[in-house]
Parts: C-alpha cells; sequence; structure tokens
C-alpha cells in the first residue's frame, strides 16, 4: 500500500515524440511513457515539467492504446506555454490516472448524445475512440462540437473519420463564421435543435468551458433530460490528484477523486460549479 | 528519566517562551522547564506530521518522537487528518510514518486561554482521542494514564511505576476537570455548536462577510495555525522530486483554473470559503470535526477577525428575524 502511493506521488518519464498543431493555440503532444500506462477514458493525468510545474489533463487518445499517449493542450497558463514551447524528445513525468472517468455501463444500448466546446474536445475524442471500439454496445452516436471560429475548430481529420462511422452522426457550430465555413454559425445549443434524437433512451455527456457547459445543461434540461443521465467532466484546479491538497474542493466534493465526472444531479447544489 | 530517552528519541514538550508557550525540543538542560497541564502550545501538533515544507521523496526526519503535553483540542484534530491522509485507498506514505513514529502524550487542561472554546464544539478539555498516555501533574506527583498498545509498549520498556494512583487522584483530577468545564462554559455561554454553526453559516447572507473580511490581508495565520487545516501545494524539483508545502484557501489563486477562473477571487467569498469548508462541507466528507475549538486562528489574526463574534453575530441575526 505504501510503495503503491509513493508510485502515485514518483511520475513515469515519458518522451515527447511528436507535436500536432491543432489551432493557433492548441497543440496535440504525444508521449511515449518508459512503461505502459492505462486510464479508462475521462480520467485525468498530471503532467509534470521536471523542476517547474504539473498540471492536470485527461489525455485525448484512445484508452485501449497503453504504450503511446496524446494530451491535448491549450495554452492558457504558466505550466501550459512552457509544455508549448517543448520540442520532440523532451522527457516528461506523467503520473495518474485519477479519478472517476465516464460510465461506460451508463452508454451501453444508449443513444449518446455528446455536446461539447473548444478544447473539450480533447477528453472527448477519448471517449469516443472508445464508443468506437465498442460500438456494438450502443444504439448511436450523436456528437454536437462548437468552437468560436473555424480556425479553432481541432481533430480536423478526425472529424472527416467520424462522419464516415455508420452509428455516428456530427454537428458543427462556429460562434463567428467565415467563408470557409459551410456548417452552422452560432453558439453549440443552437445544433441541439437540428438532432432527432430519443430522449427516453439516451444519456448526455457535457464538457467544455463552464459557460458553455451551463448553458448546454439548461437546455438539456429544457428538452426532458434526466438530471443523473447528463455527466459533466468538471475542470478544477487538480493537484495531488488524491482528494487530500484542497485545490479542486468544490463544495463537498473532492473533483479529482469524486470526480472529475459528475451527473448533473451531484453536482447541481454544490457552489461555483460554473466558474 | 527525560534524560535517558533523548539517546533513542526526540523529545518536544511546552516551554514558555516569553508570552508564548511552544513544543520546543528537549535537551537534557531543559527537561526541568517542561510545563505540564496548560492549555494549546502557539502552533499546532499537526506540524509534526504536515511540516510547512517537506520533500516528500527525500524526508529523512524519521527518528523516533515523544509529544508531551498535547492538549484534547490538538490530538482530537488529527482524526480528521488521519481520514484525509490515512484514507484507506490512497494513504499518504509520509504522515502515516510520522504518526507511526510519534509516541503522543496527552495532558488534561488546567487552565484555559482567551479563545478557547473546545467545550462549545463538543469536545472535553482533557485527552479522549489519539492520544498514547496521558499525564497529569499534581503537585509534585505526575500521573499516567496509559491509552493505547503504543503507550503501553513504551511504559513497559522505559517508565518504573512509583506507586498506583488512588482514588484520592482520580478524585482530584477529576474536580480539576470539572472546573476547566465550568470556566470553558461560562466563558461561551452564547456560542452556537459545531453544528448550529454549519446551518448558520450556510444560510447566511454577504454582508456579514464583507463585513468581518473588512481587516483580512490573506496571511493565511489562521490556516497555518488551524491544527485541522491540511491543504497543500507541490512544488516540483530537479529529479522529479516533490515538496510538499502547506497552502491555504486564504492566498489568492488557491482555485484559480488555467483558463483564468477563480471562484474565490473575492475576499469576502474566500474568506467565508474557509468556514464553510470546517462546518458545511467537511461533516458532509468526514466523520471527524474540522475545528475542535482552540480559538488559535482568532489570536494569530492580524486583523483582529473573530470567528466567534462572527458566529454569535449570525446567530443573532436569526434570532432577531425569528
Amino acid at each position: 500500500m505504501t510503495t503503491a502511493i509513493v508510485d502515485l506521488y514518483k511520475p513515469v518519464k515519458a518522451t515527447l515524440t511528436r507535436v500536432i498543431e491543432e489551432s493557433p493555440s492548441i497543440k496535440t503532444f504525444v508521449l511515449k511513457p518508459e512503461r505502459n500506462f492505462s486510464f479508462k477514458t475521462g480520467q485525468f493525468i498530471e503532467l509534470i515539467l521536471e523542476g517547474i510545474g504539473e498540471a492536470p489533463f485527461t489525455p485525448s487518445s484512445s484508452p485501449l492504446v497503453e504504450d503511446e499517449l496524446e494530451v491535448t493542450i491549450m495554452k492558457a497558463g504558466f505550466v501550459t506555454e512552457k509544455i508549448h514551447n517543448l520540442n520532440e524528445g523532451a522527457v516528461l513525468g506523467i503520473r495518474g490516472p485519477y479519478g472517476r472517468g465516464y460510465p461506460m455501463n451508463e452508454m451501453y444500448g444508449k443513444e449518446v448524445l455528446i455536446l461539447g466546446g473548444g478544447c473539450g474536445f480533447a477528453p472527448i475524442r477519448s471517449l469516443i475512440y472508445n464508443l468506437e471500439a465498442e460500438q456494438d454496445k450502443i444504439e448511436k452516436l450523436t456528437f454536437c462540437y462548437g468552437s468560436k471560429t473555424p480556425k479553432d475548430c481541432i481533430y480536423k481529420g478526425y472529424i472527416d473519420h467520424l462522419r464516415s462511422v455508420k452509428k455516428f452522426e456530427v454537428f458543427r457550430s462556429v460562434d463567428k463564421a467565415d467563408a470557409s465555413w459551410d456548417e452552422t454559425e452560432g453558439v453549440v445549443t443552437c445544433l441541439l435543435d437540428k438532432i432527432n434524437i430519443n430522449i427516453a433512451n439516451s444519456v448526455a455527456v457535457v464538457v467544455g468551458p463552464p459557460i458553455m457547459m451551463k448553458f448546454g445543461v439548461q437546455k438539456l434540461l429544457d428538452m426532458g433530460y434526466p438530471e443523473n443521465k447528463i455527466f459533466l467532466s468538471m475542470e478544477k484546479n487538480m493537484s495531488c490528484g488524491l482528494g487530500k491538497c484542497g485545490h479542486c474542493m468544490m463544495g463537498k466534493y473532492f473533483v479529482c477523486k469524486d470526480g472529475p465526472v459528475f451527473t448533473y444531479e451531484e453536482i447541481k447544489d454544490q457552489p461555483d460549479i460554473w466558474k | 528519566m527525560l534524560s535517558g530517552l533523548l539517546k533513542d528519541y526526540s523529545i518536544f514538550a511546552p516551554i514558555q517562551n516569553g508570552d508564548n508557550v511552544e513544543y520546543d525540543p528537549i535537551t537534557p538542560a531543559t527537561t526541568g522547564n517542561i510545563i505540564y497541564n496548560h492549555p494549546k502550545p502557539s502552533s499546532p501538533l499537526k506540524t509534526f506530521f504536515l511540516p510547512v515544507r517537506e520533500n516528500i521523496f527525500t524526508t529523512s526526519n524519521y527518528k523516533k518522537r515523544i509529544i508531551i503535553g498535547c492538549p484534547a483540542c490538538d490530538l482530537a484534530a488529527l482524526s480528521i487528518l488521519d481520514e484525509i491522509y490515512l484514507n484507506q485507498d490512497y494513504m499518504d506514505p509520509v504522515y502515516s510514518k510520522h504518526r507511526k513514529n510519534t509516541i503522543l502524550i496527552g495532558t488534561d487542561c488546567h487552565s484555559i486561554n482567551e479563545h478557547c472554546h473546545c467545550t462549545s464544539y463538543g469536545f472535553n478539555p482533557w485527552p479522549e482521542e489519539n492520544a498514547d498516555i496521558i499525564l497529569t501533574e499534581i503537585g509534585e506527583n505526575i500521573i499516567l494514564k496509559i491509552i493505547s498498545e503504543k503507550g503501553q509498549e513504551f511504559k513497559d520498556q522505559h517508565i518504573s511505576l512509583i506507586q498506583e494512583a488512588n482514588t484520592k487522584d482520580h478524585q482530584i483530577i477529576n474536580d480539576l476537570r470539572e472546573k476547566t468545564v465550568k470556566k470553558l462554559n461560562e466563558k461561551n455561554t452564547d456560542l452556537p455548536d459545531y453544528t448550529i454553526t454549519g446551518e448558520l453559516i450556510a444560510q447566511s447572507s454577504e454582508n456579514i462577510w464583507k463585513k468581518y473580511s473588512e481587516t483580512c490581508v490573506s496571511c493565511g495565520a489562521c490556516s497555518a495555525i488551524c491544527p485541522t487545516c491540511s491543504c497543500f501545494l507541490f512544488i516540483e524539483r530537479p529529479e522529479f522530486e516533490k515538496v510538499r508545502s502547506l497552502d491555504t484557501c486564504q492566498y489568492p489563486g488557491f482555485e484559480r483554473v488555467a483558463a483564468g477562473e477563480d471562484p474565490l477571487r473575492p475576499l469576502e467569498k474566500r474568506f467565508r470559503n474557509r468556514y464553510m469548508c470546517k462546518y458545511v462541507w467537511k461533516p458532509q466528507k468526514f466523520h471527524s470535526k474540522a475545528c475542535t475549538g482552540c480559538g488559535r486562528c482568532i489570536e494569530a489574526c492580524i486583523g483582529k477577525i473573530n470567528k466567534n463574534d462572527l458566529f454569535r453575530e449570525l446567530k443573532q441575526n436569526l434570532t432577531v428575524e425569528a
């Protein structure tokens, strides 16, 4: 037991093998861990820059792949800016995985609706990889994704692939379109007016910036989704990952240990869920 | 006897330093200066288990320790730290090692400090949890009560009994205990209890937090000195080592996420957060109380904020409204 946790605090070293530019502010970092590293979709890791700092991220790669890990990172703060400056060959630390991921069991036999915004596509991609591998077990997947402008849309090639999967439908919107854009213009929730879904046999997953999650959840509730069928991946300042350091407290929950995936029913009465 | 133990143990005990009483390291020269049956020392017992800063990979401070003179408020506070740090799923090895290597000798409080209020929160001013041995000084005599297995082993190895305590000794101990309880109850008659305090905080309006946080300078002394506050920050070191440094929600940016959102940015929210944590949220997660009524946060506050005045006002407002 004791040694196990030392391992949890002690990182696995991982080499950066490739950097993919997804948008002007978002890059995907492909990491090769020194030993196999497994996680469940929706769980998060701490990514460590030796001697500098660490930050929590949910891997964007398939949970079925253990010898490689992808993390998609928006340049937003001190640590993420340093990560964005890294070159191939750099050695980082990863520790985890931590927390409670997406409840795959809740999705089997259901029509799965995923509502995502901005960099929220990162954890969602890991979930969709998982759903694609298990597509026999779900009725269908409807994915609604919004970003600010066409330039901010990430995983462009992957979107094309998803559109070729028979059970999957993809709807995209941008807040502000340009001449290159032939899909919807408007906030992501407007895509929910276009979809055809049997809510009685559906679960919804919402991941994105807080303001988008707030309005997304409101719309889903208006559409008739029960509070316990809406799953949210919460972003807080997770640090230790083990429910001790206190930085990610959200009322009575430690987001790192009790989440980061919660039903809306679980968190609706907690403070500052959209901040 | 203590001098002999110094070969194998580091010993700490309350020593008077000017106006302060502190858990100080004992040397052969200072064993005579130990103050027994004194209310809490200035700094909390928690710092022996969660030092202000500690490299959790290289820490080698594992010499066996004896801490003498721990009052009930400090000992009771270890219960919630144990729930967090010795959690079955994720036991913290460093905290656990510090706990295992320490013998805790508790003491009855025969006097009280200005802000002591343990009885208001359901604690007695004598050790009822986490002590290995309880020590009481009566006149010339030291009376020991062995509580835990660890305490028993320690006694068998190191303590030669002079004589068994008699009925009269017990009577004196009980009388002194009753006296201290009476003093505490008289001092804190109008203070709401732990559970009611939680309800009052949860229902309170924003104004009172603005009023009481006006003089808060976010120094974090209230948390540093609190025997149950246990939040920390990791500082990265070369070779992927980590330093654990005590942290507090009273510092700006504690909950800030990369995208910039910081729910605790407004001072009054940050100030209220600490009380919500102690009296509302922790009781929903843990069995042990997150405030043991030691009153150190009131003594340490350079803004002269008295949480008990705040709680009294909350109670009064409620009475007025009703």
